[in-house]
């Protein structure tokens, strides 16, 4: 069934791609390729904002699906069944304005990460956001799906940089909030609604961050413990003594994969000026004993990466757990799988390497039980391919909040047609 | 001039009675003379007292009391302590005002995990007066930190010096519990830092009490930095104050607040305090770096280097904790020590980007001798967050409305530059006219989808932020009798 369109409209394919192509120009549509096809069934890669507007209102009027399309690596997880139209904004990848002296820039939401970060480093600068292999990470899919790494424990995450937005809504509208400054509360706050919108209200075309300065100096600690509970008292007391760039505990699995021993591992990174790093090298010892090894320089950039980058097992089952701080340690625990954990922040992801067919749901629901009673929320990343049918990626929220958000989704994707299905309660 | 008497009421005896036992009698107030003093908030230039002032003290009473409205049609207006600056708590048809100040408690107070739960009226100093014995502070810290609340920080987005570094107050909030327009209670977020579906906290937060009536909120809380330097540098000008600014925040390291005082305010400042501040200066900066105190020297040091190079004539540190805290004493209540200068005065709240102080300054300078009123300014200057001060006589209409027109040739120069209208006061009753020369017809539009997906029929602090299209948002006579 080709599903991505809705019941009772009968727009196919091949019919589609003429059309799409008759609209925004020849050569702007192609075929999906690898996660893509997951996602989408048709792949646009419009070049204005105008081309985008008149995509989404040919959309609206033969109530085709679509969404926005980055590397497609979450869209190809959540999504039950493909959306008609996945819209790439790999051909609007221009930075619109970077301000280094006002620490502000601009993008268009097809640039990724690391393009962003090279060209801000020239400037000792870094839009401070750390997710995944950020050269595959567009602007779009960070603010879309929200994505953080370590750093959210001294920089905050995507909520807390994005200072404007711009997007194309239903009828095609373009509408931007926030501005290019770095302080701003003129009009309704759209940079929250959008962050984590996972593409349900529209397709994100720009967007502006506060740059931040790159510190003079990072250092890695890292000290492995023999037992659980032990890394996260360590966690608990660094995150007490010292202000860390990052603090991230690693399972055994993930450890070892990553070339430590098979153990629990603690990372702990710290910056700062010379007198900072003497003063910080010193605690960590005092807390972490001698046994704390410091990594420096080039060594702590490319421990760092590895970190960041860390890959989950291809056929696990991959969740992100948020829950009060404190809390954290009893959920890994009792999750009982394999776990990469930002302390401090209260946020982990947690795994298990392969699970039994048909137990995967049960699995989730078991995970999320113990979120709720921690005060937190679960979202699952990734499952298997044949399990990702009978899963609810996403947790819900409270019956007055759902409410709410029902109203918000209809209000702005009235057609329903901005990657439907897949998001909380089916939104 | 208070509300025109002839006005129509449309609040009645039933409804009053009603509210009456919600919340107890002692918890409404009606009578005229008693709603006076809630006729304006710190936004001075316009006034309207509302028919009903209600003072609930949980959020079932809250539900009650907008119940009781929602069901006669009837729109209102919650308030804070009232120190907003932008005409937020300012009734503009709305008839009936939802005081906070008697949610007063603080919930709960969790330092493992850096949270506090506290009710919106709660006094935004003694959510960090509650755990500064705990090594805590919450971070947003307005000028009127001694009196505004949480629940209008919520509102307004507020700010403070320390949001250079630190964050506003959207930063800082993790959950909420909202009354809907409708009665109905609502928790969004929570404590744990991901959310679950979209980000109605987010939303929430500076939607200046469009959306309902917040009742309890869950804050962030953060550690105290171990250690201070706090430096005071006298300029010749603003131009080389600004132009420091910049040079003082590339250098690598944000500090933990940047703040600028004109001759103006240095002179009203000191008459006022005698905090010694040097009355020769054009200007002056409070920088203020935190952290280890390991770093801090080497710290302070350089910003004194890049002050001297940019024409500092004189900088020196704060040599103790009182000392510090005077200076910020001085700065948080320079608003007050400007009320000697002149019979009244009004704030504008423009941002630009950083690098375009210098500009904006000589623009507002510019704009004083065109208007033949003086204008002095204190401000964030990390943030480029502007807050000239308009002094004026409003028993000289034709001074009036030469203030509001100022301000406005001020915030329009601000947008010019790529900047804002307001970057933590909110834009209320005050600033409603402006908001075309920020955003474009179809961006308002899907605001105001957004603020009926909480307030469907606009009876939540109704007529602010957005204007309405064909609408009069001029002014029409200085200190308006807004209809309630």
């Amino acid at each position: 069934m080709s599903s991505g369109h809705m019941a009772g409209v009968g727009t196919d394919r091949e019919h589609l791609l003429r059309e799409i192509e008759r609209l925004i120009g020849a050569g702007r549509a192609r075929e999906p390729m690898s996660l893509e096809t997951a996602a989408c069934e048709i792949v646009v890669e419009p070049e204005t904002v105008e081309e985008i507007a008149e995509a989404v209102r040919k959309c609206e009027t033969d109530k085709i699906t679509l969404a926005p399309l980055g590397s497609a690596r979450t869209l190809s997880q959540i999504r039950k069944t493909p959306v008609a139209l996945g819209v790439s904004l790999a051909r609007m990848r221009r930075v619109i304005a970077y301000e280094p002296d006002d620490m502000t820039i601009v993008l268009e939401a097809g640039s990724t990460l690391g393009e962003v970060n090279r060209l801000a480093a020239q400037h000792r600068q870094r839009l401070p956001v750390d997710p995944r292999e950020p050269e595959r990470t567009t602007i779009g899919a960070m603010v879309g799906a929200a994505h953080a790494g370590p750093a959210r424990l001294s920089e905050g995450t995507v909520r807390d940089l994005l200072i404007g937005v711009g997007f194309v809504g239903h009828g095609g509208r373009l509408a931007r909030a926030g501005g290019r400054v770095v302080k701003n509360v003129a009009g309704y706050d759209l940079m929250k609604v959008m962050t984590g919108s996972f593409g349900t209200l529209g397709i994100a075309v720009e967007a502006a961050f506060k740059v931040r300065p790159i510190p003079e100096d990072y250092t890695l600690a890292v000290r492995k413990f023999g037992r659980h509970n032990e890394v996260f008292e360590a966690a608990a007391a660094l995150n007490t003594a010292l202000s860390l760039v990052h603090l991230e505990m690693l399972s055994p699995g993930p450890s070892a994969a990553l070339g430590y021993d098979y153990d629990w591992v603690l990372m702990a990174g710290f910056a700062g000026n010379r007198a900072e790093m003497d003063y910080q090298s010193a605690k960590i010892h005092e807390v972490l004993g001698s046994e704390a090894r410091l990594l420096k320089g080039a060594d702590a950039d490319a421990a760092f990466a590895s970190l960041r980058d860390m890959e989950f097992p291809a056929e696990g089952l991959v969740a992100q757990i948020a829950v009060r701080p404190v809390e954290l340690l009893r959920c890994v625990r009792d999750c009982s799988g394999e776990y990469r954990a930002h302390a401090g922040s209260g946020v982990a992801q947690i795994w298990l390497e392969e699970v039994g067919e048909g137990t995967a749901q049960q699995t989730v629901s078991r995970w999320r039980e113990l979120a709720h009673v921690c005060g937190g929320n679960l979202r699952v990343l990734q499952a298997p391919e044949t399990m990702r049918g009978e899963i609810e990626f996403f947790d819900r929220p409270s019956a007055g909040a759902f409410g709410l958000m029902k109203r918000l989704k209809q209000a702005f994707d009235p057609a329903g047609i901005f990657n439907p299905g897949c998001f909380v309660g089916g939104l | 001039m208070s509300r025109d008497q002839s006005s129509e009421r449309r609040t009645g005896r039933a409804l009053l009675a009603e509210i009456a036992a919600i919340v107890g009698g002692d918890g409404v107030v009606f009578r005229e003379t008693e709603l006076k003093t809630y006729e304006c908030d710190g936004w001075t230039m316009e006034r309207s007292t509302p028919e009903i002032l209600v003072m609930p003290r949980t959020a079932t009473q809250v539900s009650g009391v907008l119940k009781a409205l929602y069901r006669r049609g009837i729109a209102f207006v919650a308030r804070g302590a009232g120190t907003g600056l932008s005409g937020g708590a300012l009734p503009v048809g709305a008839p009936v005002m939802v005081c906070t100040s008697r949610m007063n408690r603080i919930l709960a107070i969790d330092p493992a995990n850096r949270r506090i739960d506290v009710q919106s009226g709660v006094v935004n100093l003694h959510v960090t007066n509650a755990v500064k014995s705990r090594g805590f502070f919450y971070a947003p810290d307005p000028s009127s930190q001694v009196a505004c609340t949480i629940g209008g920080n919520i509102a307004e987005n507020s700010g403070g010096p320390h949001t250079l570094k630190y964050g506003v107050t959207t930063n800082h909030v993790l959950g909420l519990e909202l009354v809907l327009p409708d009665g109905e209670i609502v928790q969004l977020g929570g404590a744990a830092e991901e959310r679950c579906g979209y980000d109605l906290v987010g939303a929430v937060v500076g939607a200046e009490g469009t959306a309902g009536v917040v009742t309890r909120a869950t804050l962030g809380l953060l550690r105290e930095p171990e250690s201070r330097r706090t430096i005071l540098a006298a300029f010749p000008d603003a131009d080389s104050a600004t132009r420091a600014v910049s040079a003082i925040i590339a250098s690598g390291v944000i500090p933990g607040a940047i703040e600028m005082m004109d001759r103006l305010i240095i002179r009203a400042v000191e008459d006022a305090f005698h905090v010694g501040l040097p009355t020769d200066a054009g200007a002056v900066l409070i920088v203020e770096f935190d952290g280890y105190a390991a770093g801090l020297d080497e710290r302070a040091g350089a910003a004194v280097e890049i002050a001297r190079q940019h024409g500092a004539t004189d900088s020196r540190l704060a040599r103790s904790e009182a000392e510090r805290a005077l200076l910020w004493k001085a700065r948080k209540r320079a608003f007050g020590a400007v009320g000697r200068l002149a019979p009244n005065y009004v704030t504008q709240d423009g941002v630009v980007p950083r690098t375009h102080l210098p500009k904006i300054l000589r623009e507002i300078s510019a704009v004083s001798e065109r208007y033949g009123l003086a204008i002095g300014n204190v401000f964030h200057a990390g943030d480029g967050n502007i807050h000239p001060i308009i002094l004026y006589d409003e028993r000289d209409p034709g001074q009036v409305q030469r203030a509001l027109d100022a301000g406005r040739e001020i915030l329009r120069a601000c947008v010019a530059m790529g900047g804002s209208l307001t970057g933590e006061h909110g834009i209320g009753a005050e600033k409603m006219g402006e908001m075309p020369l920020l955003f474009s017809p179809d961006d308002l539009l899907v605001m105001a989808e957004l603020r009926h997906v909480f307030d469907p029929d606009e009876r939540a602090n109704p007529n602010k932020v957005i204007p309405k299209p064909g609408a009069c948002v001029e002014v029409a006579a200085p200190r308006r009798q807004v209809p309630v």
